[in-house]
């Protein structure tokens, strides 16, 4: 037992999702995950229960804990009633917190999850807007898709949606001024806003200051693909 | 002489009738089928010698003299009245209950596809299949590889059966060995998690599975089932030796279904306020050195209705049972 463990297991989803697993691997067999990564449900539960620092240390510090995609399948055959994936969401929240998030590549990728959803949702309460998934960033959305962002205008006076980010149904629809405001205290006080300064904080430190940040974001916006910024060594 | 009733025909239950009956007591036993044994009476071959469970249900029948026998007799209450008992209208000085399981109803895990899915059948079905000589798909073919799947219905807080059925893994074990030697080309799959061969000779019998008969042990627990289109079963699994998610098809899939309390356990623990454990089953006086007593003096228990146990343990269990109602009555 150390430091990250206590710090993790003070996380009221580690309270909820771990008791005691006797390593049957239901979760990983069906883990959609662990089909196409590196990655095993089983392992991350193997890990915690081991109580041990360095281990922890090592799998917050790695891609691992981003493979999962939250489907909670894990959850729902465990016959000891564990649920990988909530400690999956408790060990997210520990790698952001100590700023480990950032020394892998799917951990840096959460300052694109920051900078897109997070921003969208404290400046309008909405998680993407109908320009965001640009074709470029979602080739799987295939043709139509790119058909659609070019046509986005006109198609969407079809539908009675208009491409008005004043005041339109659905996601560009204004959140009024109060609700907005109770949405950022929730964000507040659940630790959310934290989190999301600690993934910019956590960057800056890792890249070496903010400027690298935004050349990295840049990099991002540009490229689709966070492997292609560089960082440069420590001296 | 004192009147003592036995619930249940099964192997605890003729045990207990035996060695009470030759101490002089009035045993009636009291059976909801048509004819004694239990669960063992219809069974083919049990562990750990692979003998014919009709021999043991013989042996047992051969000490009944003397004893009532009241088959058709399902008991779903008790009647107490000071020291005296009433048990479907015959009074008794002493009740044994020896209920025994149900079998766990394998439609509950959905996701193997039992009544789903042609190939899917219950460890009873196998048995069955096995003592009639048709190891079968539904399609007439002898399987190629079949699947068997521990602790369906043990171990598993998704249907609130947290507790281990003891008998499945040696069950698993002995019905390898049946398949293997009597259709030597099909290959045999045991999913596990632990092997609990805990018994005199089983893990012996666990050996022999393996080194002479060629059984597979893959340590996992079956997440779920699909059928493909030629009605063979996909199953999905980690082998958690080689830490790898796996799927692999087998032609027939076999649950080892475990134990549950009997149907008439709730009714029976209401009629005079007896009790049950977290597992449902009933509850005894003290695990170590009362396990045959209940909370009410005079009513006894003996085989699985105090929960799982393999043949030896209930024919035993039921010989202990009545030597502490000889006791308890003289």
């Amino acid at each position: 037992m150390g430091k990250l463990y206590d710090e993790l297991s003070k996380d009221i989803e580690i309270k909820h999702s771990m008791y005691a697993c006797m390593d049957c691997g239901t979760c990983t067999a069906l883990c959609a995950a662990a089909e196409f990564y590196d990655y095993s449900p089983r392992e991350v539960m193997d890990i915690v229960q081991s109580r041990d620092d360095e281990k922890i240390k090592e799998l917050i510090s790695s891609n691992k804990i981003w493979y999962c995609g939250q489907c909670l399948s894990c959850k729902q055959r465990c016959p000891r009633g564990n649920n990988p994936g909530g400690v999956i969401l408790a060990l997210r929240r520990l790698s952001e917190k100590t700023g480990l998030f950032a020394e892998s590549e799917k951990g840096r990728q959460q300052l694109i999850a920051k900078r897109l959803f997070g921003d969208n949702m404290l400046k309008r309460g909405y998680t993407l807007l109908a320009t965001n998934p640009i074709p470029s960033h979602f080739p799987e959305l295939g043709e139509d898709w790119e058909y659609y962002h070019e046509h986005i205008k006109e198609m969407r006076e079809w539908w009675g949606v208009p491409m008005d980010l004043e005041n339109s149904p659905g996601c560009h629809r204004m959140v009024p001024e109060k609700d907005m405001e109770e949405l950022r205290a929730i964000y507040k006080a659940t630790g959310a806003v934290d989190l999301m300064n600690k993934v910019e904080e956590g960057m800056a430190k890792k890249l070496g200051g903010k400027e690298e940040v935004e050349k990295f974001w840049q990099s991002y916006q540009d490229n689709v693909d966070s492997r292609l910024y560089k960082i440069k060594e420590k001296k | 002489m004192a009147n003592v009733t036995i619930i249940g025909g099964g192997v605890a239950g003729m045990a207990a009738a035996g060695v009470l009956t030759k101490r002089g007591h009035e045993v009636t036993l009291m059976e909801r089928d048509s004819k004694l044994g239990g669960h063992v009476g219809k069974w083919y071959k049990v562990f750990p010698d692979i003998t014919d469970a009709s021999e043991i249900v013989d042996e047992l029948k051969g000490d009944l003299n003397g004893v009532k026998i009241k088959t058709n007799a399902d008991v779903k209450e008790i009647e107490k009245s000071g020291k005296k008992f009433k048990v479907n209208g015959t009074s008794a000085d002493a009740v044994l209950i020896a209920a025994g399981f149900e079998p766990f109803d394998a439609t509950l895990k959905e996701e193997y596809g039992y009544g789903i899915y042609d190939n899917v059948v219950t460890s009873l079905e196998l048995d069955e299949m096995l003592k009639t000589g048709k190891l079968k798909t539904k399609d007439g073919k002898t399987p190629k590889s079949v699947g068997l799947v521990h602790c369906v219905g043990s171990r598993d807080e998704k249907v609130n059966n947290n507790y281990c059925s003891r008998v499945c893994c040696t069950n698993v074990i002995k019905s390898g060995i049946e398949i293997k030697e009597h259709y030597p080309g099909t290959d045999v799959f045991c999913f596990y998690m632990d092997v609990r061969a805990y018994g005199r000779g089983y893990e012996e019998l666990y050996r022999k599975s393996q080194e002479e008969c060629g059984v597979t042990f893959i340590r996992s627990r079956l997440s779920e089932a699909n059928e493909n289109a030629d009605k063979t079963l996909l199953l999905r699994v980690e082998d958690t030796l080689a830490g790898k998610p796996m799927k692999i098809n087998v032609d027939l899939l076999v649950l080892m279904v475990g134990m549950c309390p009997s149907v008439n356990a709730g009714s029976l623990k209401n009629s005079i306020g007896l009790e049950t454990g977290d597992d449902r089953f009933f509850k005894t006086k003290n695990k170590h050195s009362a396990n045959n007593e209940s909370n009410i003096p005079g009513v006894f228990y003996a085989g699985a209705t105090t929960g799982p146990k393999s043949i030896v343990e209930s024919i035993t269990d039921g010989r202990a049972a009545a030597a502490e109602i000889h006791s308890y009555l003289s």
